[in-house]
């Protein structure tokens, strides 16, 4: 699942640490978040969404499979 | 050793029960092998000396049960299961496969004592399986 949570976090000018500390998670969650290697899970992603003080959808971008031709 | 190791408290409780549960297990070891005599008969003296180092085993696993209930980080916790899968998966391979190696030739038996820490061994392996499959081997504290 595709997030915009780099780009977010850059807005605000947080460090992963930063937010790490504001979801109360590691820095290693974060940047796994980040990159795609791990999903969180639902009650971690309303904390994420309300950090940003945006809706879930606007930060987690469903991944939709190319159309079989 | 990865940052999470310093920053969670879970890690850090996981230590301090880890630390004198090694050396309680060292020192029962210690003294089952000076108070116990080479061919010993059994007795109830020589089992219940024989049985205190299994205790100190009992609390490392008790630590590591903790360890996944107290790790609130979802996501460091699993990391902890995949690597506790991997050295499961290991472990029961390769006494299952020796066991039955063992029923029909002559090979050395596998002592019972050695699956505790061939399955920490496996822990080693799971960090490695983390490392290629998810680019993070995790703490290195188990």
């Amino acid at each position: 699942m595709t997030n915009r949570l780099k780009v977010l976090r850059a807005m605000r000018g947080w460090s992963q640490q930063d937010l790490a500390d504001r979801l109360k998670v590691s820095r290693q969650s974060v940047n796994a978040i980040e990159t795609g290697k791990y999903d969180p899970s639902l009650p971690l992603a309303f904390r994420i969404a309300e950090t940003f003080g945006m809706a879930i959808e606007a930060i987690f971008l469903q991944d939709v499979d190319a159309p079989q031709s | 050793m990865s940052s999470a190791w310093k920053a969670n408290p879970a890690y850090r409780r996981y230590m301090r029960r880890f630390v004198p549960a090694t050396a309680i297990y060292l020192l029962f070891i210690a003294l089952a092998t000076w108070l116990i005599p080479d061919n010993a008969a059994i007795s109830i003296v020589s089992v219940g000396i024989s049985l205190l180092p299994g205790l100190a085993i009992l609390v490392w696993i008790w630590a590591m049960a903790r360890l996944l209930i107290e790790l609130d980080d979802e996501y460091l916790r699993m990391l902890e299961i995949r690597k506790f899968l991997v050295a499961t998966g290991l472990t029961l391979s390769i006494c299952s496969v020796w066991g039955v190696l063992e029923l029909f030739v002559p090979v050395p038996a596998l002592p019972a004592f050695m699956v505790f820490p061939m399955w920490c061994v496996g822990l080693a392996a799971g960090s490695l399986y983390n490392r290629l499959t998810v680019g993070d081997a995790g703490s290195c504290a188990l």
